[in-house]
């Protein structure tokens, strides 16, 4: 006899819980998803009714991870669209300006007084200037995101890259897009908007590269991200002194794939989602651990928020700083990577983090001749080995660093660092292997593709394209399959979802 | 068009002997002209044309042909 549906049950699960979001490759995601589907499909000739229904399950999606803070979302994006056009019909630079000041004072007061109201309470109270116990904020999921999001749209607007858009329909699915909303990728209304208005069909080319994507997502969040997050690098992150420098070391590796598969996974698969959907996002990766420089690094990594912060950060204030020359451009990148850092959230060691990397981009400028010189009289500037030399010294540079992202605190990363550098223990390493020889598998596995050429890549992505449906639906089984396999019972929230 | 001025001022500056400025080159095109290098370009226009640029429209100017527009409006002659 078939089972009577559980209304209840049904309604729980439908309703806000901050602890249960629709995470992509949660089963509650998948329904959600193929009904949003089945709906987009059934009303493939109504433009109109596709993008409100769009709208609607966007709404949704948002209101199960940060309930009635849905409404600051629908703020943000009037507050957003009205003053893109207040900046664009004012008639003198001065006005502009005025209402350009008034729009980024909003939105980033709101932001900071959710995300950070607490950690200067905190800084007053450190600095005795005061006690004041610490407010209940709750931090709506995604708010970096968005707001950041929506910025582009008032700061193109103002510096005349962009014209207001007419539609508050299109601008809301803009800001709502439920692939993107909760982390990104930060797409530009530019690059966005457009695609609204062209409502390109989505081509069997779009579906194959969408089944890729969402299958490198899957495989790289729960199959190495999770599992040796979970099997290994915890366990060493939360007691560095129990462990050997080797296990350490190990951990330190561990990490920084595991943050690069957590949130390129994540990526990955709202990439994938959105072309599905008809949109296609901004990437946010290019093999990072492959750089040669810290410079070169933040070219791949997180690209939506780099090149924000680039445009609308770093290039303003250099230039404004010109006459200072190498100097003014020294402040442009120590603010820009604070802003970085403040970005990730309100803790010391991001803040750190974003230093260091300023410190580190620093410190490549000024001494860009000098090591040009050295490397000239060695006869090695240009060759393999230099470039070997460049790409070790940043890979452990970012490594070590993003260590700061995953420990509780400061002094574990100190401990982690001083367990290599002084406890080492190199015989140690076989039985490591064969005690994590999972996990050791799959840390070699993610860094070996990794550091495939990006051709093979390609080619992979054009052997799914080109697939007949059948066999894109046996991968994409076998895919799950896998991932189930790996999935621990209680699932990992994506690292990013904290921004 | 880029006048042969604007072409010599960034070739010295980027210490290019040859290369082919057009209208529609952007400045990660050409060898050299970086972020930082980009700096020492807009100050090297702005000496030898006598000229000051407000920080908007420099960051306006998506291409080459963009900042010859923007050098012959601030120096009509």
């Amino acid at each position: 006899m078939p089972q009577a549906i559980d209304f209840q049950k049904l309604l729980t699960l439908l309703t806000f819980d901050r602890h249960d979001p629709l995470l992509f490759g949660s089963s509650l995601f998948l329904f959600f998803f193929l009904f949003v589907l089945i709906v987009q499909r059934l009303f493939s000739n109504q433009k109109a009714l596709r993008i409100y229904s769009l709208l609607f399950f966007s709404l949704f999606f948002y209101y199960k991870a940060a309930g009635i803070y849905l409404f600051l979302l629908v703020f943000s994006s009037g507050f957003n669209f009205y003053f893109g056009k207040l900046i664009y019909t004012r008639k003198t630079a001065f006005q502009k300006k005025i209402v350009f000041i008034i729009a980024l004072l909003v939105n980033l007061g709101l932001l900071g007084y959710f995300k950070y109201t607490n950690f200067f309470l905190q800084i007053l109270s450190d600095l005795k200037l005061g006690t004041i116990e610490p407010l209940q904020i709750f931090l709506p999921i995604g708010i970096s995101f968005f707001t950041f999001k929506a910025l582009s749209y008032v700061i193109e607007i103002y510096m005349e890259m962009l014209e207001p858009v007419k539609s508050f329909r299109d601008f809301s699915l803009f800001i709502f897009f439920f692939p993107n909303v909760l982390m990104g990728p930060i797409d530009r209304a530019s690059a966005f908007l457009p695609q609204i208005e062209e409502d390109n069909p989505i081509t069997k080319e779009d579906v194959g590269r969408a089944l890729f994507l969402i299958s490198c997502g899957l495989i790289k969040k729960y199959a190495i991200a999770d599992y040796i997050s979970l099997n290994f690098n915890e366990r060493v992150l939360d007691y560095p002194l129990r462990f050997t420098g080797v296990e350490n070391l190990i951990a330190v590796y561990g990490a920084a794939l595991q943050g690069y598969c957590d949130f390129s996974g994540y990526t990955d698969m709202a990439l994938g989602v959105g072309l599905l959907l008809g949109y296609k996002l901004m990437d946010n990766f290019n093999r990072p651990f492959k750089a040669i420089s810290v410079a070169d690094y933040w070219r791949r990594w997180h690209l939506s928020l780099s090149t924000w912060l680039l445009g609308y950060v770093f290039k303003p204030l250099q230039i404004s700083l010109r006459s200072l020359r190498k100097f003014g451009t020294a402040i442009a990148i120590f603010v820009t990577f604070f802003a970085v850092g403040l970005w990730h959230g309100p803790n010391w060691t991001f803040i750190f983090f974003g230093v260091l990397h300023s410190f580190f981009l620093i410190f490549g400028m000024f001494t860009q001749s000098i090591r040009k010189t050295i490397t000239d009289k060695l006869k090695i500037t240009g060759t393999k080995f230099h470039h070997f030399i460049k790409w070790f010294f940043t890979f452990h540079l970012l490594v070590l660093t993003a260590i700061l992202f995953h420990s509780p605190s400061l002094q574990y990363t100190i401990n982690m660092i001083q367990q290599i550098f002084t406890y080492f223990h190199p015989e140690v390493f076989p039985q490591f292997v064969q005690a994590y020889t999972t996990v050791f598998i799959l840390i070699v596995f993610g860094y070996l593709v990794h550091f495939l050429p990006a051709s093979v890549e390609e080619k992979a992505q054009n052997l799914v394209i080109k697939m007949p449906i059948v066999f894109q639906a046996i991968l994409f089984a076998v895919i799950i399959w896998i991932v189930v396999q790996f999935k621990s019972a209680a699932m990992m929230p994506f690292i990013y979802f904290k921004f | 068009m880029i006048s042969d001025r604007l072409k010599e001022v960034i070739l010295k500056e980027l210490e290019l002997k040859e290369y082919d400025l057009k209208d529609e080159t952007i400045a990660s095109e050409v060898p050299g002209w970086d972020s930082l290098n980009h700096i020492n370009i807009i100050l090297a226009i702005e000496k030898a044309y006598g000229i000051k640029f407000k920080g908007l429209e420099i960051l306006k100017a998506k291409n080459i042909g963009d900042l010859q527009k923007l050098i012959d409006s601030k120096n009509p002659l």
